[in-house]
């Protein structure tokens, strides 16, 4: 059996394969949990759930490509989903869109290493918060050009490494 | 008017979604009812209270339920929690009140269906939310009310939870049923219908969670209840969800039929900030902009809003105040159906594709005048020639805002022109 997955990604793979009517079905949930454990998908657990749980290469990348919610990139620390849908237009997204950009060039200036990506996400289902945003699996509900940077500075306050 | 709390009277309750709650609330009575009716009874009664479903098209949920074939062996129930339709967060809502309603109103419906399995598919950045639908499920499992042999009756069931990964395609309903058989959610071509042949081709209701979840009301209060709510043709109450600059931004559940500047006005107490209102997307992005003038005549239920050439859609009242750009929406909402196109059909990939082309220039002040008419003839061409709505769905807002803004929209084209 691959050792690439840790003996409790294993059992919840095989949980996931029961648990539908179909093997298939289990491709979404079996991709969410890989990547919560490593934080993205990487070629080798896509080859490993083909040759160890016969789950076919073509349909696990159909899954991965279609939804943009899994990573195919190592993650930086911090992936910060902001929503740039009606709404949060509206209410100020492209202040706060600017003062997080202004905020991750400062890393740059001082040659560090960024533990933040970002990216702009439909609707997220929270626009009586409007701007809203996702950091990893954290939301974060009326944001401004302030409080969004006070924000960032307590995950940078958090982030290992830098 | 009167506003009767059904899906609201979890509010303010302390602990609101816990099972202790629930029952001192009578939680799981109607399903002791349903269960002592026959499944036909039961359709009937639904079928009777004229609900409608509260997904966006406002389809009768007892009619729905009635072409699934009563002698086929296996059949499901599925769950549409997706909701990814901007400007919505009313679902979301209800798992945050109450997830037992939702649960009960499954294990009612499936038992009407005679559907001996369900799923409810929740977008999973509701990362919150999932948790509490998910211990709501687990103690119904544990009180005998998810399993085998329900309540004591030859009725078994089981409800599971299923999680997307980020599209907004899979909450169309054939786009769900592909996405839950662990495909990219592309919708399927109908006929045939979910009800004959849906998720692994075998019969399929899928229904709004806000639909299932007003089921146990209308089974313990009877259907005549709800039918004295709301309209004729739009019985009941329905949530709303207000967004944009208006004091109290949120989650409210109105008689259909109420008038929309009255609950911009009264319910959520007006604009804030001295601004005034400008125009408003009364049902979701998918639906026609009404202006301001507009607004002032119509009510919140589906005949009004169809008379006035929009949709009551998913019940997100959009609120647009005077100083935002029309043209600044008309990318966003472009731009968002462009790329949330799963690509199948021609009419929408190169439809939206173009109308994106086209309103980035409109937005950098490098296009012509002719270039409003332009996008109105591109979106009159990709209605009604696909295989889901989502084309319409683009096609139907564009339309509306060049239509009713145009003057604005040139003018915005002219003044880069003139530098
Ligand atoms: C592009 C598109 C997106 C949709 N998104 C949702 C959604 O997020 N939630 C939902 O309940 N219905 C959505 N619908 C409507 C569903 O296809 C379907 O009509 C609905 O789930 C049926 O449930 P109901 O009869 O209870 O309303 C969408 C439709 C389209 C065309
Ligand atoms: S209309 Fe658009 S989203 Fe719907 S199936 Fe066709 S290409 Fe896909
Ligand atoms: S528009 Fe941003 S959360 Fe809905």
């Amino acid at each position: 059996m691959s050792s690439l997955f840790s003996p409790e990604i294993r059992q919840k793979i095989e949980h996931y394969l029961q648990r539908y009517e179909t093997r298939r079905s289990a491709i979404l949930p079996i991709l969410h949990c890989i990547q919560d454990e490593y934080g993205w998908v990487k070629e080798e657990h896509v080859l490993a759930l083909e040759e160890h749980y016969q789950l076919p290469r073509v349909q696990v990348e159909e899954v991965l490509t279609f939804y943009s919610m899994y990573r195919q990139q190592e993650p930086k620390q911090f992936r910060l989903m902001l929503c740039d849908n009606l709404v949060c237009t509206m209410m100020g997204y492209k202040e706060v869109d600017s003062a997080i950009r202004g905020h991750l060039q400062e890393y740059q200036h001082k040659g560090k290493d960024c533990p933040f990506s970002l990216e702009k996400v439909p609707c997220l289902g929270v626009c009586d918060g409007a701007p809203a945003m996702l950091i990893n699996k954290t939301r974060h509900l009326n944001l401004d050009a302030n409080n969004v940077v006070a924000i960032l500075k307590n995950c940078d306050t958090l982030a290992t490494g830098t | 008017m009167e506003k009767p709390k059904i899906v609201t009277r979890f509010a303010g309750l302390a602990d609101s979604r816990s099972l202790d709650t629930y029952l001192r609330h009578d939680g799981y009575q109607a399903l002791h009812k349903a269960l002592a009716m026959k499944p036909a009874e039961l359709i009937e009664l639904v079928k009777a209270s004229g609900l409608r479903g509260r997904g966006g098209a406002g389809f009768p949920t007892g009619l729905k339920w009635s072409f699934v074939p009563k002698d086929a062996p296996e059949k499901y129930l599925l769950c549409n929690n997706d909701e990814g339709e901007p400007g919505t967060f009313k679902d979301r809502y209800i798992l945050e009140l109450s997830p037992h309603m939702l649960v009960e109103g499954m294990i009612i419906s499936a038992y009407a269906i005679g559907a001996q399995k369900a799923y409810i598919y929740t977008r999973c950045e509701f990362y919150e939310e999932i948790a509490w639908m998910e211990q709501a499920i687990h103690e119904a499992y544990r009180h005998g009310y998810l399993g085998a042999n329900i309540l004591g009756s030859k009725f078994s069931f089981d409800l599971d939870h299923y999680g997307g990964a980020g599209a907004y395609i899979c909450g169309e309903e054939t786009g769900l049923i592909s996405s839950l058989e662990g495909k990219k959610g592309q919708p399927k071509l109908k006929p045939p219908f979910p009800a004959l042949s849906g998720y692994l081709n075998k019969p399929t209701v899928v229904n709004n969670t806000e639909t299932l979840a007003v089921i146990p009301w209308i089974v313990q209060h009877g259907p005549e209840k709800y039918r004295a709510i709301g309209t004729e043709k739009s019985p009941g109450t329905k949530l709303f969800c207000i967004s944009g600059p208006v004091k109290r931004p949120g989650v409210y559940e109105l008689p259909l039929g109420y008038p929309l500047q009255k609950f911009i006005e009264d319910d959520a107490g007006g604009l804030r900030d001295g601004k005034t209102l400008k125009a408003v997307i009364p049902g979701g992005a998918s639906a026609p902009v009404l202006t301001a003038d507009e607004v002032a005549k119509v009510t919140l239920d589906y005949e009004s809003m169809a008379n006035a050439k929009t949709m009551l859609g998913s019940g997100a009242v959009i609120v647009i105040p005077e100083g935002q750009s029309m043209v600044e929406l008309l990318k966003v909402t472009v731009d968002f159906f462009h790329h949330e196109s799963c690509g199948q059909c021609t009419p929408c990939r190169e439809g939206t594709g173009w109308l994106s082309n086209v309103m980035h220039g409109i937005y950098q002040r490098k296009a012509k005048l002719k270039d409003v008419e332009k996008m109105i003839a591109i979106a009159n061409n990709m209605e009604g020639r696909t295989i889901c709505a989502l084309s319409d769905a683009c096609a139907m807002p564009t339309r509306a805002i060049a239509t009713k803004f145009g003057d604005e929209i040139r003018s915005y084209i002219q003044r880069g022109n003139h530098g």
